[in-house]
């Protein structure tokens, strides 16, 4: 086995990423995949409460970075599925007590064991961003349909194909269909044209999601969450499935529905 | 130590700041003296930089741009040995060679060139290409035209000492005859720039309302004021 490292990153904060990352790694262990996700985002961590790991962390990315444990140590392992695990971030330090090249180091040795890597990446272009960055193969950038979380995105962009990570790809997230039929929210058309870069998925607006979040358990295990399918979706879409972009309309008439049915057979 | 470490020499091609060996935050203190010093004989003047085998990051480079840019000199041109620091150099929008219409881009297989007509004014021969989507935070900054083939987005920069012509959408800031040169032109596909500069005059966008028709437009200085015009055939 080789794992395919992937960092999920999106210059704005509170757009998704832990959302996603825990998300899209759950749903590849469904799929069989083992997994591992590590929080990159030392002193603020959260991807193990959004996994609901909190209560089991002993040691943390810092403690292998600093040799006082190994790596394999540091893996919660998820009781619920099998094949994902989480290396949490240090909550009581920042993101200095980390190099680029410690990432790099610390993903080589676990790559052989797993399928998937997946980084969750800290807000900002800073030192935190450049560590999640370091290890890549392929980089997600994630963001919302707003103007200011599109221009963040499109710095980030600029900033991976300096640092030839590139081509980035692309999830929209929280994506409200209503408010796009008002008139009063971008379009994915409208955000792909400023990004320029391959969509790999579009998330909706659910309230499963913070419901999920709460509980400590990914929207993916659940079947009637609209996010989750969306996020089993981009999954799939990464194991190289051809699975088309979800049909996003809000509450509709009869008919509407209707044709949709017929469309989809 | 006592040598200098840092040596700055006037050319036609603008000043030329060598840079020698020796911790960065030291050279970097040591430039900001000089340029203390001497900054009203350099002011105004572009500034290539020769860095030697020394690999320098993207935040050290924006530094002394923004250095330079106190001192109201613009940083146009990095030359270094390693590839490294000329593809930074090259993401800045930053020449990595002194010849002139260099393109600032990495994709040597399809350069494109520029046909000149008889009466090319000097500036036309210092024209750079890119052939990229220029993104939220790059800067071009160059003394003569600057073409873009692809994007500029919302954030982005271009700041040409001639014109600036881009093929696709300008939506983001854009300065043409910044040496204050009011005869300078902006032409592009789609022209809705968040601002638009030329020689000394400033417009803002009339609003981002999505029009149906999309028209290339020419904007250019006419009776002391920006206006833009469609482009159509005559």
């Amino acid at each position: 086995m080789s794992a395919i490292i992937i960092t999920i990153t999106s210059g704005k904060g509170g757009v998704g990423k832990t959302t996603a990352t825990a998300n899209i790694s759950a749903a590849l262990a469904m799929q069989g995949k083992r997994v591992v996700a590590i929080d990159a985002d030392i002193g603020l961590r959260n991807l193990d409460v959004v996994m609901g790991l909190e209560n089991r962390i002993v040691y943390d990315l810092v403690h292998v970075v600093e040799g006082a444990c190994r790596p394999r140590q540091a893996m919660i392992k998820d009781k619920r599925l099998t094949g994902l695990y989480l290396i949490p971030a240090a909550q009581s330090r920042d993101k200095s007590a980390v190099s680029p090249q410690d990432m790099i180091d610390v993903c080589e040795k676990l790559r052989p064991d797993f399928d998937f890597i997946f980084i969750d990446s800290p807000a900002g272009i800073e030192q935190g961003f450049k560590n999640a960055i370091a290890p890549a193969d392929q980089v997600l950038i994630i963001t919302t349909p707003e103007v200011s979380a599109v221009r963040d995105a499109d710095r980030i962009i600029g900033l991976i194909e300096a640092d030839e990570k590139g081509p980035a790809r692309l999830i929209i997230n929280r994506l409200r269909p209503d408010m796009i039929q008002r008139g009063d929210m971008l379009d994915t058309t409208d955000v792909i044209e400023v990004l320029a870069i391959d969509l790999l998925g579009v998330v909706p607006d659910d309230e499963s999601i913070i419901v999920a979040t709460n509980r400590g358990v990914p929207a993916v295990m659940e079947n009637n969450s609209q996010a989750g399918q969306a996020f089993r979706n981009i999954a799939g879409r990464l194991l190289g499935q051809d699975i088309p972009l979800m049909e996003m309309e809000a509450p509709s008439s009869w008919l509407r529905r209707f044709s949709r049915l017929v469309r989809r057979t | 130590m006592s040598q200098t470490r840092i040596n700055i020499k006037g050319t036609s091609d603008g000043l030329i700041i060598n840079i020698g060996s020796g911790d960065w935050a030291g050279l970097l203190a040591e430039l900001a003296g000089r340029l203390e010093q001497t900054a009203s004989f350099f002011k105004g003047g572009r500034v290539a930089l020769r860095v030697g085998p020394r690999q320098l990051t993207r935040h050290q480079l924006e530094n002394i741009g923004n250095l330079l840019q106190r001192h109201q000199m613009s940083l146009w041109a990095v030359l270094a040995e390693s590839d490294e620091t000329r593809q930074v150099a090259t993401s800045l929008g930053l020449e990595t060679a002194l010849a002139p219409a260099h393109p600032a881009d990495n994709s040597p297989p399809a350069r494109p060139t520029v046909e000149r007509n008889g009466e090319a004014s000097p500036e036309e021969a210092n024209a750079i290409v890119m052939r990229r989507t220029l993104r939220s935070g790059q800067t071009v900054r160059h003394s003569g035209h600057v073409v873009v083939i692809g994007d500029v987005n919302p954030g982005a920069e271009i700041i040409a000492g001639g014109d600036v012509v881009v093929w696709g959408r300008l939506r983001g800031t854009v300065h043409a005859g910044a040496g204050g040169d009011d005869g300078a032109l902006v032409c592009a596909l789609v022209l809705n720039p968040t601002q638009l500069r030329i020689g000394r005059h400033i417009a803002r966008s009339p609003g981002s309302e999505k029009r149906q028709h999309v028209v290339p437009e020419i904007a250019f200085v006419q009776d002391d004021q920006i206006v833009a015009e469609r482009w159509g055939v005559k």
